[in-house]
């Protein structure tokens, strides 16, 4: 599957799953994404560690210390898998995956390159040595406890935006 | 018009429909009965002789001599595949004129169809109740009954599976009868395997009439794999209706000793049964297993509903 | 509040379930969209059957090295910084538990949905040592609330229909009513978010566990599996060990069957793999993690002739087309696990004596085999089940006797015919006495049975 296929399919199937998506090329581009997505005002949470956060930083002068404080995480994740149109979060480097997880809305950006195709391709990179915590996520979260009817926005984040950087 | 009661020779058609428990059979269905009656003929034919040998040589019971009655079968006796047929004991008891139907059926398909007069039940009441031993004597029972070559057709899907898939187990320490339990399995046809595969049919344009629907029976399906036939039978049928039901794979709730044993929640699934068939608007529901249909028709009794309950041997062949 | 097992009364449970018209319409619901949702998430999928083979290959291969994997994954989880403990059964469970909250005071701990939790009764033994035990899954959350046990593994307030849950939320939470499950989400989100925050410890499951690196897996959709794991500073997980994956790469089959089998999803929101506890360098993770692995009956199970049912990966797609659990829902079996799956590893954990009815409670009509993604061989289970109670002495005696007779007349052409003209000489009378649950529903014999139409 080329890259392109592959950046299409796990576009269509984050959306299948109620995310947001957006597919942008430079800073500009992935600036005027997060503009669209992050309503202003809002304490925004972005470790600012990796490049590309460093860029959307600067779109939030005012930000949260931390991300329990936080109504919205921007942040870079690990990778994310086509098949699925799942993010894959890694507490590798000292990341927090659970600033993804407190706030009620997620925005992360995944570098296109970090797209595998399959579930199989993922664990192959992974399984040797696991991270003390890997999540895979699809989605907002979500719950059908009550009479099988579908509710967004749990214990997780009720929004999830994917910016493909 | 002949009444509802068994006629003087223990014969065909004491008119009763078992499926309605008040109801007799019309005129019309009596008029093939006495067709039957007329062409009764005891024949002994020598293509046959090699076949009877056979059978002495096993030493059987006495009852087994009926089997010198071969009819004359209008399609000539050499064109005539031997099969033979296991009733079951529920036909047997319950349902005699499922088991008429079939023999009819099979006669007109090129079958000549022997009933091994000794034959008792499959064993399958105990073999899912936890009685290994009990159902082993009746497996036994039946392999020595059905002994030989010839296909075995039943009328009932659960009772050819039992046969096929529970048979080798219940011998897996016996080698003879394992073999035989083997062969038995591939010899065995439920009747609408045989009537669509061997007979082909439903590309005989069979009579019918009115709406039909048909309950797909559990082991018939999931255990044996007969899920087209029927359907395929039951479509062909030119001046009938077909009317597929709701959730037809749904268990109806006889589940054999399950309907004695906690009947409260076999009613509740008969009920459930009963209204997808109400809900199909047909006139007729059929099915390839009496357990099954003695169980809807009791939920129709109960219900009031005046659906004609039929096993698919007789509905077929009314259509001859 | 601990809970008896009631399996020996299931035949009563299930007459009364069938009375409660609120139930039957909840499992009604609940079996038509279910149907209907594993049958879309699965459509789309290439080669099911190879899938299915595939996984039930890990299972079997886990389950026949089965202490070679638990020590393996005990070894790694060790090496990856965790605490693991062996439980041989439930009360080691319980108190193994209990001492790991004690020791470190916790007083407020929060846990995310565990079937070998209810299944060892965890919740009781904890309160009863004075700790607060919060279940933050929607669904447990709720029949916490109510004193209640699941009726379902995977959605376990099942049974309640909207209403129920909004007058409960109204009483016990001092809400203003409503009734729409979007907003009793969110209140309960608010509700949960303040405990997650505060708790001392966590508690959770594992849908997996990963032998080679020690890992454990959590499928979840509502977040909570990855709060109670990753928030509070200490981090129990209690699973059983037949739980066991080989390694993390057969991890993406299970991904592809769970979700889809339990709720028709591709995918469930959240599949969290934890490795260990909080490492130099980490910021993710609990301080501290206990692992505690549960026996309870599983190895003796696994070396007899019932050992298929621990393939089970708890998906709840049995239940969800099971004829009797749809009918009269999971608390009718009395125990933890109900269902297929549930009377077989009930009457095989708790024993033939407490359970025998379960073995009963099937029309062993198959649909079940049909779903299940790793191919464990149900109705041949519930079979030998049936054959235990019978050779264990837990038959009906009546039964029994008819048995032995029906034996008798099977290979005896001329007794059989007897038994027919008899029952059908005196079937008002069978009828009338005592048949009528099964006689009052059958048609009197033919008075010229088929053998006697036939030459």
């Amino acid at each position: 599957m080329s890259a392109a296929d592959r950046e299409r399919l796990f576009l269509e199937n984050a959306a299948i799953a109620a995310a947001g998506t957006h597919a942008v090329s430079g800073a500009g581009e992935l600036l005027a994404a997060l503009r669209r997505v992050v309503a202003t005002g809002s304490p925004v949470y972005c470790p600012g560690v990796t490049e590309l956060e460093k860029a959307a930083a600067a779109l939030f002068p005012v930000r949260a210390a931390d991300y329990a404080a936080a109504a919205v995480t921007v942040e870079e994740v690990f990778g994310a898998v086509a098949e699925t149109g799942t993010l894959v979060c890694s507490s590798e480097g000292g990341r927090a995956v659970q600033a993804g997880l407190l706030p009620s809305h997620h925005v992360a950006i995944v570098r296109r390159e970090r797209i595998f195709e399959t579930l199989d391709d993922l664990f192959a990179a992974v399984a040797g040595a696991p991270p003390t915590n890997l999540t895979l996520v699809t989605g907002p979260s979500r719950t059908a406890d009550i009479e099988l009817t579908l509710a967004i926005g749990v214990h997780g984040p009720e929004r999830l935006d994917i910016i493909v950087a | 018009m002949p009444s509802c009661h068994g006629r003087g020779w223990d014969g065909v058609g004491t008119g009763r429909n078992p499926f309605l428990f008040d109801a007799c059979i019309d005129g019309a269905d009596m008029d093939i009965a006495e067709q039957d009656v007329q062409t009764t003929i005891s024949v002994t034919d020598r293509a046959y002789a090699h076949d009877y040998d056979k059978v002495v040589l096993r030493g059987t019971s006495p009852q087994r001599d009926a089997r010198d009655d071969i009819r004359k079968h209008p399609m000539g006796v050499q064109a005539a595949m031997q099969v033979l047929l296991f009733g079951t004991c529920l036909v047997d008891t319950f349902f005699p004129e499922s088991g008429e139907a079939t023999v009819r059926l099979l006669r007109r398909f090129g079958a000549e169809p022997v009933f091994p007069k000794g034959q008792t039940c499959c064993g399958q009441p105990a073999f899912n109740a936890g009685y290994e031993a009990a159902a082993r004597v009746a497996a036994e029972h039946f392999l020595w009954e059905f002994d030989g070559d010839a296909p075995i057709v039943t009328p009932s899907g659960s009772c050819a599976a039992m046969v096929k898939h529970h048979y080798p187990w219940l011998f897996r320490d016996d080698p003879k009868r394992l073999a035989k339990a083997k062969r038995a399995g591939e010899r065995i046809y439920e009747l609408t395997q045989y009537l669509v595969h061997v007979a082909k049919a439903h590309e005989a344009g069979l009579r019918g009439k009115g709406t039909v629907t048909y309950h797909s029976s559990c082991h018939l399906t999931r255990s044996l794999g007969v899920r087209e036939e029927p359907l395929m039978l039951l479509s062909s049928l030119q001046g009938a209706t077909f009317v597929p039901m709701p959730d037809a794979a749904r268990c109806c709730g006889f589940g054999g000793t399950f309907m004695a044993k906690l009947p409260e929640i076999s009613c509740a699934l008969a009920d459930e049964k009963a209204a997808s068939i109400e809900a199909t608007g047909a006139d007729t529901v059929t099915g390839c297993d009496s357990g099954c249909l003695m169980n809807i028709a009791d939920a129709m009794r109960r219900r009031g509903t005046k659906i004609r309950v039929v096993h698919i041997a007789q509905l077929l062949a009314e259509g001859l | 509040m601990s809970h008896e097992q009631t399996s020996l009364a299931f035949r009563e449970n299930s007459v009364r379930a069938l009375e409660d018209s609120a139930l039957r319409a909840a499992m009604k619901q609940a079996a038509d969209t279910f149907g209907t949702k594993r049958a879309d998430a699965f459509a789309p999928v290439p080669d099911l059957e190879a899938l299915r083979d595939r996984a039930s290959a890990i299972r079997e291969e886990v389950l026949a090295n089965l202490p070679m994997y638990v020590d393996r994954f005990a070894a790694a989880a060790t090496r990856s910084g965790a605490v693991v403990h062996r439980a041989n059964d439930a009360a080691a469970a319980r108190e193994i538990i209990r001492k790991v909250l004690a020791d470190r005071g916790a007083r407020l701990i929060v846990k995310g949905k565990s079937m070998v939790s209810e299944e060892v009764d965890l919740n009781s033994h904890l309160e009863a040592a004075g700790m607060e035990v919060v279940e933050t899954d929607l669904g447990e959350y709720i029949i916490q609330m109510e004193g209640e046990t699941p009726s379902h593994i995977i959605v376990p307030a099942i049974h309640k229909n909207r209403q129920q849950v909004g007058r409960l939320f109204a009483d016990r939470l001092g809400v203003p009513y409503s009734d729409d499950p979007q907003v009793l989400t969110k209140i309960a989100r608010k509700a949960l978010r303040e405990k997650f925050l505060s708790a001392d410890a966590g508690i959770s499951g594992a849908n997996f566990a990963a032998a080679d690196t020690g890992s454990l897996v959590l499928f979840t959709n509502e977040g909570n599996g990855r709060m109670v794991t990753t928030v509070p500073p200490l981090h129990v997980a209690i699973l059983s060990i037949e739980k066991m994956l080989p390694s993390l790469t057969d991890l993406p089959a299970f991904i592809r069957l769970l979700p889809r089998s339990a709720t028709g999803q591709p995918i469930t929101s959240y599949v969290s793999v934890v490795t260990g506890p909080r490492k130099a360098g980490d910021a993710t993770g609990a301080k501290e993690l206990h692992i505690v692995l549960l026996d309870n009956g599983r190895t003796e199970i696994n070396a007899g002739e019932s050992r298929d049912i621990l393939k089970c990966i708890r998906c709840g797609a049995c239940m969800n087309v099971c004829p009797v659990y749809r009918t009269v829902g999971g608390h009718a079996y009395g125990w933890t696990y109900p269902g297929p799956m549930g009377l077989i590893l009930t009457t095989l954990l708790t024993g033939m004596a407490k359970s025998h009815p379960l073995v009963d409670a099937s029309t062993v009509c198959g649909a079940c085999v049909e779903v299940c993604p790793v191919r464990v061989p149900l109705v041949d289970l519930i079979l030998e089940l049936r054959r235990r109670k019978v050779r264990e002495g837990f038959s009906d005696p009546k039964e029994k006797r008819g048995m032995a007779l029906f034996g008798k007349a099977a290979a005896k052409p001329a007794l059989f015919a007897l038994g027919q003209r008899l029952a059908g000489g005196f079937w008002p009378l069978v009828r009338a006495f005592g048949g009528k649950d099964v006689a009052g529903r059958m048609p009197a014999p033919s008075r010229t049975p088929l053998r006697r139409r036939l030459p």
